[in-house]
């Protein structure tokens, strides 16, 4: 059955974008542009979604990209864009890694996800392309948390490896259970409250979301 | 089914009282005696509860049936037999607490204390009654980090939060070498309950027993406080409050003697000789060095733990000479030793008490630890004197008191060696008795010190000067057990049957070896050998010779009154008295190369003939801390210096780590799957 679904061209179209608006992510130098690449991830996710339900006919499904929907493509970006303007932090992305070489390793964490995914020899040569796509998002989303100075980047980061983990659940089992779905939405949104506070915080203690300036705290 | 309404009741009594705390917690006084009472109400039901089993059935109860892991009770009458010293030191020192605790009023959370000394009672007595592995690590935890808590109850002092993070340090160093114990018979036995544990003992490979055994000694070594592991003991515990150091040093590290008879007897038969030869080595060595360092000890509470370790020595080489028996194949013999060690465990945890209650004492009407800062309390405090006096003698083996007859039969059970025909253990024991021998000595020295040097001439400071007697419910505790050495001196006719009851049951043999005669006379073994103690007659001498005493003192002649060893000077002064240090010189000269001792002397004088001040500063060299602890130490420090190079603060940092290591799993699987 997933086959059918995540061998379409319009999925392998959609796994496509979902990873380009990731490299957008590690690409652009700016809060905002970043906070909207993830926006439409998480939009593209929705449909992903939205595409299994309709195939399978499981309605809950429907609630699940519905939820992805407004929570991930609406309320965190608009938690983020909240945070830059309470905040006042400079709009720019500081970086450990520039722009290019980010880019190449990125590339090359999709390489490895591939070969990654292909030498698992269980998973068939097709379902193979969303999960070697969601082993990218999560690598990805580590990369971006290791190579961005902002505390925000740091959020964003972990948002996208969430997203990556949504792809992965859903390629494989064609969407988990609605109880568990409404649980991880849950504990994201609450995550990311938490993080927003944590980051009002460190702001306050600091003057700065830099976490370069976390390093004081050893003892 | 009495038993089960019994056991029921004394744990449940505990808890009320540790409830009741909690409830009670703003009210100092009501919070105090709710649960001290409850405790010693417990501590009653617990009395009759072992007695019960001692004299009838083992005891089992099971809260889930069929589940597996089993949590369970099982006791039998060694259990029995440590619940029944648990439960009489708990009964007298709840109703000294009572008193004790005024101290804390409106100063101290009074309901945390009761509370936690209520839970520390509890989790004893879980110790003891464990049936399963997994149970008993987890009750052994919760009595340990309890414990911990007691210790650093007065936390406002630097020293008290050092001896806390010492103790707790120690504690989990042995609990980690008790798991690997229980990990072994687990592994073979395939199962944590203790019943399967018994059964692997017997197929279990010899090598596996021999570290089985050595894990366990060394673990709850830890606890007993033998040597070389003694560190922790003579910091924590006089760190407690009064009451606790009581509790631990009567009865804490006695749960470690009990899991120690516990593993090498019951489960694991005592099969091997070496173990009875480490066991009397250790106990040897803790026997003279606890002593040893006691005698030097200023310190009061300080001292009192030190010979806690010593007395921990003397059961532990009651226990080896049982088990050197046992692998000898002379099990009446091994029976015998093994009631001196039960019999002394028991008289250990009653003087032991009395002496910490009595300590507390002191504490708590003089402020001070220090035994030079004390002097002339005998005007002050009669009562206590007389009460802690009772405890010194009986802690000197002195006839007619308990401890002389818990050692007489210890060095009895050693000379009974000439049994045997194995020339090593003879020497081995023989030696033992002789260091015995020197121990007893030094103990009797040391605490005829701490009497004389606490009681006897004139106050030393003002703490001394306006010491006044204590309150009833303290000298009431200290009096019961004060009693209670009396009464274990002059009738062990009627204990010593119980203890063979308690040996037979796990080493199989009974001692079958007491006849008592007229006058409380034992002698043993009933037919063969001569040997024979009449404690009851001793008492009768004794009392005897006194009597001259008495009328020499009684009767009233014509004699002048003058200040106790005025050596014709005109006035005599505190400061003229024979101090502490100074009583205790000799035995520091003789053992010099043990204690390295540091001396100071500064002094200035005004003129050439008169010295103005004289400043006297001698300091003891603690061998084990010096030599083995502090280069231990010293390293962990240093390698744990050179791992904090990866310890960078910085989130980029650790975040990277994963990330690498991620990758390299990844590359890891790659390779492996093509």
């Amino acid at each position: 059955m997933s086959e059918v679904i995540f061998g379409s061209k319009i999925m392998q179209l959609l796994i496509a974008f979902i990873l380009v608006s990731t490299f957008m992510i590690l690409g652009s130098t700016r809060l905002y542009s970043c906070v909207r690449a993830f926006g439409i991830q998480s939009f593209l996710l929705a449909f992903v979604a939205g595409i299994v339900a309709y195939s399978t006919g499981k309605y809950d499904i429907y609630i699940v990209a519905l939820l992805t929907l407004i929570i991930k493509s609406a309320v965190i970006p608009y938690i983020f864009i909240y945070i830059i303007r309470e905040i006042k932090v400079k709009r720019e992305v500081e970086l450990y890694v520039t722009i290019s070489p980010s880019i190449i390793i990125g590339g090359i964490l999709v390489v490895i996800s591939y070969y990654l995914i292909r030498s698992i020899s269980i998973i068939s040569e097709l379902s193979s392309l969303a999960l070697s796509a969601s082993v990218s998002l999560v690598s990805i989303g580590l990369f971006i948390m290791i190579s961005r100075k902002k505390a925000l980047m740091q959020m964003l980061g972990i948002l996208v490896m969430e997203n990556g983990l949504f792809l992965g659940a859903i390629s494989l089992t064609n969407g988990m259970p609605l109880l568990v779905e409404l649980g991880i939405f849950f504990d994201v949104l609450i995550g990311v409250l938490i993080m927003g506070i944590l980051i009002f915080r460190i702001n306050k203690t600091f003057e700065s979301i830099d976490t370069d300036m976390l390093k004081t705290l050893i003892g | 089914m009495v038993d089960n309404y019994l056991f029921i009741g004394f744990v449940a009594f505990y808890l009320l009282g540790a409830v009741s705390a909690l409830v009670f917690n703003k009210k100092d006084a009501l919070c105090s005696y709710i649960s001290f009472l409850s405790a010693s109400i417990g501590a009653l039901a617990g009395f009759a509860f072992s007695l019960s089993v001692i004299l009838g059935d083992t005891f089992h109860f099971i809260l889930n049936e069929g589940q597996i892991p089993e949590f369970g009770f099982f006791i039998d009458k060694l259990s029995a037999f440590f619940i029944l010293v648990i439960s009489i030191s708990v009964f007298a020192v709840s109703i000294f607490s009572t008193g004790y605790v005024r101290e804390y009023f409106g100063k101290k959370n009074i309901g945390y204390l009761c509370f936690l000394y209520n839970m520390f009672i509890l989790s004893m007595i879980l110790v003891i009654c464990a049936n399963n592995a997994i149970m008993f690590l987890i009750v052994w935890e919760l009595m340990s980090v309890i414990s911990f808590f007691l210790v650093v109850y007065e936390h406002e002092k630097i020293e008290t939060r050092k001896a806390g993070f010492f103790y707790i340090v120690m504690t989990h160093i042995g609990t980690g070498f008790i798991i690997l114990s229980f990990l072994i018979f687990a592994g073979t036995s395939g199962s944590f309950s203790f019943e399967t544990f018994r059964a692997a003992g017997s197929t279990m490979t010899p090598f596996l027993k021999d570290s089985a055994f050595l894990f366990a000694f060394i673990g709850f070594g830890i606890k007993a406080g033998i040597v070389p592991f003694h560190i922790w003991l003579p910091y924590a515990h006089p760190a407690a409050p009064g009451n606790v150091s009581a509790l631990m040093s009567g009865v804490m590290i006695k749960t470690a003697i009990f899991m120690l008879i516990r593993i090498s007897f019951d489960f694991l038969g005592a099969s091997q000789a070496w173990w009875g030869y480490s066991v009397l080595a250790v106990g040897t060595i803790s026997a003279i060095l606890g002593i040893l360092y006691a005698v030097v000890e200023p310190d009061m509470k300080r001292m009192l733990a030190f010979s806690s370790i010593e007395n921990i020595g003397i059961i532990l080489i009651g226990l080896g000479a049982s088990m050197i028996f046992l692998s000898n194949e002379k099990p009446i013999l091994s029976a015998i030793a093994m009631m001196a060690a039960l019999y002394h465990l028991l008289n250990h945890s009653v003087f032991k008490g009395l002496l910490f209650m009595g300590a507390g004492s002191l504490l708590y009407s003089t402020h001070t630890k220090n035994i030079e800062k004390l002097g002339g309390l005998i005007k002050r405090m009669p009562f206590s004197a007389i009460l802690i006096l009772i405890g010194v003698l009986s802690i000197s083996a002195m006839p007619p008191f308990s401890g002389f007859v818990s050692e007489w039969l210890t060095f009895q059970s050693l000379l009974l060696t000439f049994n045997l025909d194995s020339n090593f253990a003879i020497i081995m024991l023989s030696i033992s008795a002789a260091v015995l021998a020197l121990t007893g000595a030094l103990a009797a020295y040391c605490f005829l010190k701490f009497f004389g040097m606490v009681f006897l001439a004139l106050p030393r400071s003002e703490n001394a000067q306006h010491a006044r007697e204590v309150n009833i419910p303290m000298l009431a505790g200290m009096g019961f057990f004060a009693l209670l050495s009396i009464m274990l001196g002059i009738l062990p006719a009627f204990i010593l049957p119980m203890l063979d009851r308690i040996a037979a049951s796990f080493i199989g043999t009974s001692g079958q070896s007491f006849s008592f005669g007229t006058f409380g006379t034992i002698s043993i073994p009933s037919s063969a050998w001569i040997s024979i103690s009449t404690p009851g007659l001793l008492a009768i001498v004794l009392i005897l010779m006194f009597i001259p005493i008495i009328i020499l003192f009684t009767s009233k002649r014509n004699m002048p009154v003058y200040e106790t060893w005025g050596c014709g000077q005109p006035f005599s002064t505190a400061r003229n008295e024979y101090s502490a240090i100074a009583f205790s010189k000799p035995v520091q000269m003789w053992f010099k190369g043990l204690y390295r001792p540091a001396r100071e002397m500064e002094v200035t004088y005004s003129s050439q003939y008169l010295k103005e001040s004289f400043k006297f500063k001698s300091e003891i060299e603690q061998v084990f801390e010096k030599n083995f602890y502090t280069p231990v130490v010293d390293f962990v420090m240093a390698m744990s210096r050179k791992a904090k190079v990866i310890q960078t603060g910085s989130i980029h940092a650790y975040l990277g780590y994963i990330f690498g290591i991620l990758v390299i799993l990844f590359m890891f699987i790659i390779a492996g799957g093509s």
